[in-house]
């Protein structure tokens, strides 16, 4: 097998899996955001995990080593997929998938030939049972004014991993949390009806992952009855996840939570 | 005052509803009574604890999670520690057969006399009727239980969810602060958590 030795991608083998640190542009640009991508292929079966990875398991974690000047910002995680079974609950991805990253590059940076960008990463790969993985993945990339483009199959990848990001909740939209002894009924309104309706709670400890989420259908959206997690003991303020629609359209959500509903209304 | 027919209806209905959706275990709750058959042949009943702390630690042999805190020599530590302090340790193996840490009497019997582990006893669960009692999610899952019967911590072992040996030094142990706490007559500060780890393996398809 050829490969094609390619500054802008090194990929580095895990448990039933590969990741690859991709970097969007062929060159770092002082004063501006790269954006680079751990891209997973994982084998049929296997997942690894989301930012709450639910249940049981561990989110992925990076260490990232950069030239002075630069610093990462924060994982964007796309929106998850649910693994499991009737009473465990997993939050995560297969197959394969892109975490994006912002890298900030610093105005005061030099140019040079080649920048170092390295991240050393922990991460768990599950089926059934888990295997942990150690995997360190590093490219370089001249330090340059102006920004080289990337090539097709970067900006395909690129493209596709920003799709798979939950959406910014439409402005019109009105979301609301009604906080029961026993649940949350998060509350939609989104000026049309949906069939089908998922939530993952982003924090840990809140809701209870693997029950059942019941939709209440409406003309103008849904609500949706959540059971509180076991471990939650004191009330939250706010409940923040992803809200999934279909299998290619899922929001942010970060509603408030409180105990108050309109006047006279009976369920 | 009478009730009307409607009224009476959602009460029912109310009822029902909690009954769906009471937990099984829950922190500041009675711990929910079983029976179990350990690894040492003899049958262990909760009730007849009652008087002394219970320790129930969910436990898979094959899991990473586990191993972090059985290779490092930290569980075993725990159970000599508080055993010897009058609490009762029960591990409890909730896989399935033919799955991960699923294990017989013997196997399990030569394991803890290898790994020198040192619980009360080990319950053999294969049918996961004691975790789904407790709603147990992963190994190592932990549960504090006090004398009264009631729980007062439910969770994960420590503050440091990963599979890494080395983040045991100076992580915080819920298991002790739970334990010393309540032996101190104190509320116990951090009662429950994210239980951390593999998930059980119970009976039944993963998907």
């Amino acid at each position: 097998m050829i490969s094609v030795a390619s500054s802008q991608a090194s990929a580095a083998t895990i448990p039933h899996g590969t990741v690859e640190l991709v970097a969007e542009d062929q060159s770092i640009t002082p004063g501006r955001t790269l954006y680079v991508g751990l891209h997973f292929q994982l084998e049929k079966g296997w997942h690894t995990y989301w930012a709450n990875p639910g249940d049981s398991g561990e989110p992925l974690r990076a260490a990232w080593h950069l030239p002075s000047g630069m610093a990462a910002g924060e994982m964007q995680w796309p929106a998850p997929k649910r693994f499991g079974s009737p009473t465990i609950a997993d939050f995560g991805y297969d197959g394969e998938t892109t975490l994006l990253v912002p890298i900030h590059a610093s105005a005061s940076l030099k140019p040079e030939e080649a920048a170092q960008i390295g991240a050393d990463l922990g991460v768990l790969i599950c089926r059934e049972i888990c295997v942990p993985g150690k995997a360190h993945v590093a490219l370089s990339l001249p330090i340059k004014p102006e920004a080289q483009q990337p090539d097709a199959r970067t900006r395909d990848l690129f493209a596709a991993a920003r799709r798979s990001l939950p959406r910014n909740a439409p402005g019109e939209w009105k979301v609301a949390v009604l906080d029961e002894p026993d649940s949350f009924i998060l509350v939609a309104s989104l000026g049309r009806a949906v069939n089908h309706a998922a939530f993952f709670p982003l924090v840990e400890s809140q809701v209870d992952n693997a029950a059942p989420q019941n939709i209440q259908q409406a003309a103008n959206g849904f609500r949706l009855t959540l059971r509180k997690s076991d471990q939650l003991l004191k009330p939250i303020k706010r409940l923040k996840g992803v809200l999934e629609l279909s299998a290619n359209e899922s929001y942010v959500i970060d509603a408030p939570v409180g105990n108050t509903r309109p006047a006279k209304e009976v369920r | 005052m009478r009730r009307t027919f409607a009224q009476i209806s959602v009460w029912i209905l109310l009822l029902a509803t909690a009954q769906v959706a009471m937990s099984a275990a829950k922190v500041g709750q009675p711990a929910p009574d079983f029976s179990g058959t350990a690894s040492d042949g003899k049958s262990y009943h909760l009730a007849d604890y009652r008087g002394k702390f219970v320790v129930l630690e969910w436990h898979n042999n094959g899991c990473p999670y586990t191993r972090k805190h059985y290779n490092s020599g930290n569980m075993q530590n725990l159970q000599k520690q508080w055993t010897a302090r009058g609490v009762v340790w029960f591990t409890v193996i909730s896989s399935a057969p033919g799955k991960q840490g699923y294990v017989n009497a013997n196997d399990e019997n030569t394991y803890m006399s290898k790994i020198g582990a040192a619980p009360t006893a080990a319950l053999l669960d294969p049918t996961g009727s004691i975790g789904h009692l407790y709603d147990a999610k992963t190994t190592p899952q932990m549960i504090v239980i006090n004398p009264q019967g009631v729980i007062v911590y439910d969770g994960a072992i420590d503050n440091r969810p990963t599979s890494d040996l080395k983040d045991i030094q100076g992580a915080t142990n819920y298991v002790t602060l739970a334990l010393e706490q309540s032996l101190a007559g104190k509320n116990v500060d951090t009662a429950a958590t994210r239980p951390y780890g593999c998930s059980v393996k119970y009976p039944g398809t993963w998907f």
